[in-house]
Order: C-alpha cells, then sequence, then structure tokens
C-alpha cells in the first residue's frame, strides 16, 4: 500500500523548479517527466474518452511552462491545481457542445472486455463509479487514494480547508459504495 | 454523529496506510462497525487499484511540445544583458560590485557558467565542464551531462549571435555532436533508464531544433543555409528517434542524422 503521494518534496525538488524558473530545457524535462504519469493518472479518473486524456494531459505541461515564473509555494499543488482548472475548463466546453454532440462513448467501454485484463477493469469499473460523483468528490479520491497525498496537501491544492477535505472523502465514500455495490 | 465518523473514517484511512487492516482498525471502534466497514473496503480497495498503464511515447509527445513551448518563451526575451546595462549605469555599477564580491566568495567556476566563446572565463567554463565529466562515474548522468553541454553550446550560440551578429558553426556542431554523444552513451543503459532517457534527448532535440527555427532569420544570410541543415539533422534525428521508439533499438542511425 502507498505510505505517501510525493515521492520527491517540494524541498527535494526546489533546485530543479529553480532551473526550470530560467527555462532551462532539462530541469523542465525533469520536471515534466516526474509529474506526467501523477497528472496522467489524476486525468485517467477525471475524463472518460482517452484521446482526450492524452491532450489535456500535454496541456497541463504547455500552461505549467507559461506560468512557470508565477510559481509560489507547494510544487504538488500547483501543478495539480493546472491539472484541476484544466479538467474544469474541459467539462465547461463540453457541457456547450453537448447538444450537438452524440454522448462520447469510451474507446474502452467498446472493446470486449474478455479480452482486457482484470485490472483494466476494475480502473474502468471505478472510473465509471468516479464519473457520478461531483467534481470535487472525484478530486479527493483521486488524489488521496490513487496519489497517496495527505488531507493537508489536499487542502492545499485545492484551496479548502482540511476539514472540508475529510467531509468530502466521507461523502464520496459513501456514493462510491453505493455505485460500486450496484454494479 | 456524522463530524465524528468523518472524523473516525480518516484516522482508520491513515491506519490502513501504515499497513493495518480493515479488521484491526474496527476492532478500536466496534460501535461504528456497520456504518465505517463498508466504506473502510472501498478504501482499501481503491489503495490497492493498480496504475494506469502509460505509453512512453505520450511522455515523450508532452516533451517535445514542452520543448517547442520553451524555445518559444527563451526566443520571446529579447533584450540583452548589455542592452540593459547600457541604459542604466548605476545598475551597472552595482552589479559590478556585487560581481567582484561574488568572485572572491565563489570563485571562478561558478561565474564562468554564463561565458560564452570570447569572454575570459570561457576557457575555464570548458576546463569545468571536462573535470564534471571525468568525475562523473554513473552512466545516466555522464549521458545527461552530455544533454547539458549540448544546451550549453545551443545557448553560447545564440549569446555570440546576438552579440556580435554571427553565426559560429563551431559551436553549432559541438551542440549537434554533444547531443549524438548523449545518444550513444544513453542507448547503452538497461532498457528501462534508456527508454526514459530517450525521451529526454527528445525533448531536448525538438527544443534546439525549434531555437534554431527562431534564429535562422537573425543570421546573415551567406550562414542561413547552414542552420536550415542543422535544422534539418534535428528533424532527422526527431524522425529516427519515433521510428526506434516504434520498432525497437535494431533500427539504424539515419544517414540524414548529421551534418558533418
Amino acid at each position: 500500500m502507498r505510505q505517501k503521494g510525493p515521492d520527491l518534496s517540494d524541498a527535494e525538488l526546489q533546485p530543479v523548479l529553480e532551473q526550470a524558473r530560467h527555462y532551462e530545457s532539462i530541469a523542465l524535462a525533469q520536471l515534466c517527466e516526474y509529474f506526467y504519469p501523477k497528472v496522467y493518472r489524476y486525468i485517467y479518473y477525471r475524463v472518460n474518452t482517452l484521446e482526450d486524456r492524452d491532450d489535456l494531459t500535454n496541456e497541463v505541461f504547455l500552461r505549467m511552462v507559461q506560468s512557470i515564473r508565477k510559481q509560489r509555494g507547494s510544487v504538488h499543488a500547483w501543478i495539480f491545481r493546472i491539472a484541476a482548472n484544466i479538467v474544469i475548463d474541459y467539462y465547461r466546453r463540453r457541457a456547450v457542445r453537448k447538444e450537438l454532440e452524440q454522448p462520447a462513448e469510451s474507446a474502452e467501454a467498446v472493446a470486449d472486455e474478455n479480452t482486457i485484463p482484470d485490472s483494466f477493469l476494475e480502473q474502468e469499473r471505478l472510473r465509471r463509479a468516479m464519473d457520478r460523483l461531483t467534481g470535487d468528490q472525484q478530486d479527493v479520491i483521486v488524489l488521496k487514494f490513487i496519489e497517496g497525498y495527505e488531507n493537508d496537501e489536499i487542502a492545499d491544492m485545492l484551496g479548502k480547508s482540511v476539514e472540508a477535505i475529510r467531509a468530502l472523502q466521507f461523502r464520496a465514500l459513501i456514493s462510491l459504495r453505493k455505485l460500486l455495490g450496484k454494479e | 454523529m456524522e463530524k465524528e465518523l468523518e472524523k473516525r473514517l480518516d484516522a482508520f484511512i491513515a491506519e490502513l496506510r501504515k499497513g493495518k487492516s480493515v479488521e484491526e482498525c474496527l476492532a478500536q471502534n466496534p460501535e461504528h462497525r456497520s456504518e465505517l466497514e463498508p466504506l473502510l473496503e472501498v478504501a482499501q480497495a481503491m489503495q490497492r487499484l493498480p496504475k494506469p498503464e502509460l505509453a512512453p511515447e505520450l511522455v515523450s509527445a508532452t516533451l517535445v511540445s514542452v520543448g517547442r513551448e520553451v524555445a518559444r518563451y527563451r526566443g520571446n526575451k529579447s533584450r540583452t544583458f548589455r542592452g540593459m546595462l547600457s541604459h542604466r549605469p548605476r545598475v551597472a555599477w552595482a552589479l559590478g560590485a556585487a560581481f567582484i564580491l561574488l568572485f572572491a566568495f565563489t570563485g571562478m567556476t561558478f561565474i564562468s557558467g554564463n561565458s560564452i566563446p570570447g569572454d575570459v572565463l570561457y576557457p575555464v567554463k570548458l576546463a569545468t565542464e571536462k573535470v564534471k565529466f571525468l568525475l562523473t562515474y554513473d552512466a545516466q548522468k555522464k549521458a545527461e551531462l552530455r544533454l547539458t553541454f549540448s544546451d550549453e553550446r545551443l545557448r553560447e550560440l545564440i549569446g555570440i549571435l546576438q552579440r556580435s551578429g554571427t553565426l559560429d558553426t563551431d559551436l553549432l556542431k559541438a551542440m549537434l555532436d554533444e547531443a549524438k554523444l548523449a545518444l550513444e552513451n544513453g542507448s547503452q543503459l538497461p532498457e528501462q533508464q534508456a527508454s526514459l532517457f530517450h525521451v529526454k534527448f527528445n525533448h531536448i532535440n525538438a527544443y534546439q531544433k525549434e531555437s534554431l527555427e527562431q534564429i535562422r532569420l537573425k543570421v546573415p544570410p551567406s550562414e542561413r543555409e547552414t542552420v536550415d541543415k542543422a535544422i534539418e539533422v534535428c528533424g532527422n534525428r526527431m524522425q529516427w528517434m519515433m521510428k526506434r521508439m516504434r520498432e525497437g533499438k535494431h533500427v539504424p542511425w539515419g544517414r540524414g542524422c548529421d551534418m558533418w
């Protein structure tokens, strides 16, 4: 079981961040390399189409470069705030387009379930159940249980109090229990 | 009541993370078993979920686009340091004094880091690079150092262009050569490390291509062909790398991947 989310603390990332602020290519590549799997996992559980996940993850890192000079405070919180805002923008754009489009069916949902590994089906089952949670509840579940962050870190990322995170976690687990129990 | 349950649930989730079982947690608080047990089971199942698989090409594609973005940002920093100082003599004096103090306290190697060919401290910088490379024993770090040197040559090339308006072809050659050497070193790493290194190489290569495209028009027309050739080499290297990622390590180094 994962003990704690960040393998590298903010303090450990600080020297790389300092170089990245001066647009040092290697430092920026190191930041991308370190955060890519984390951001991808976060977006994986928040967005249900494959192409959109790839594009949005890419967008997070472009926005990282664009705003790196303004970065203050926790690096982890900063990156996940960018990712969370990008997901919010994505759903806003989708809401505008919704009436014009057919409901998107995820590539995975179309595939033959007999040929897919169990682990993948489990991820998909959870992801589908998570679609029914509120955006804030989804954020807390992914950051806490998939990424392994602590409540205070999540509170910093989402701009909420630790008590609010605890309440969101409680309600999200109740909803998930009901949703997963139904499947 | 709900607040109390939220607190207990959170405390038990922390215990699960430390390796305790659901049963051990509930034994501490049996009166809330019926409410907490199903929630702890969901929490535990989620913590045990495998991570979604990640294709290396995706990381590579992102690094390439980040490389391009970085080149655009660096390109936008049009005002040179020298130009800034000429308009602010007081700043120049203050920086001069700071420079002397810094020199006294930190030594030459640190200060020589930003020097370019023609500067008094440039030979110190090259010597420092050599020493650093010789004292590095880890193969991956050696390969990464080569990439840093390649990146440094590009910075110097841009610095010379801004200072004197000329293209230093030796620096251009050194930039491409160092990157190639980095790739050779990186390809000898164990498979997983090598593929991560290749992703990094791709990022630097894309950044260098983008930077050369941006400086192309600032180069004297007579030397523009050389820059075009170098841009083509970077493009060929990018294609070669993509092919290698798809088809495996036996793809031979392409003919258009070298300049000289």
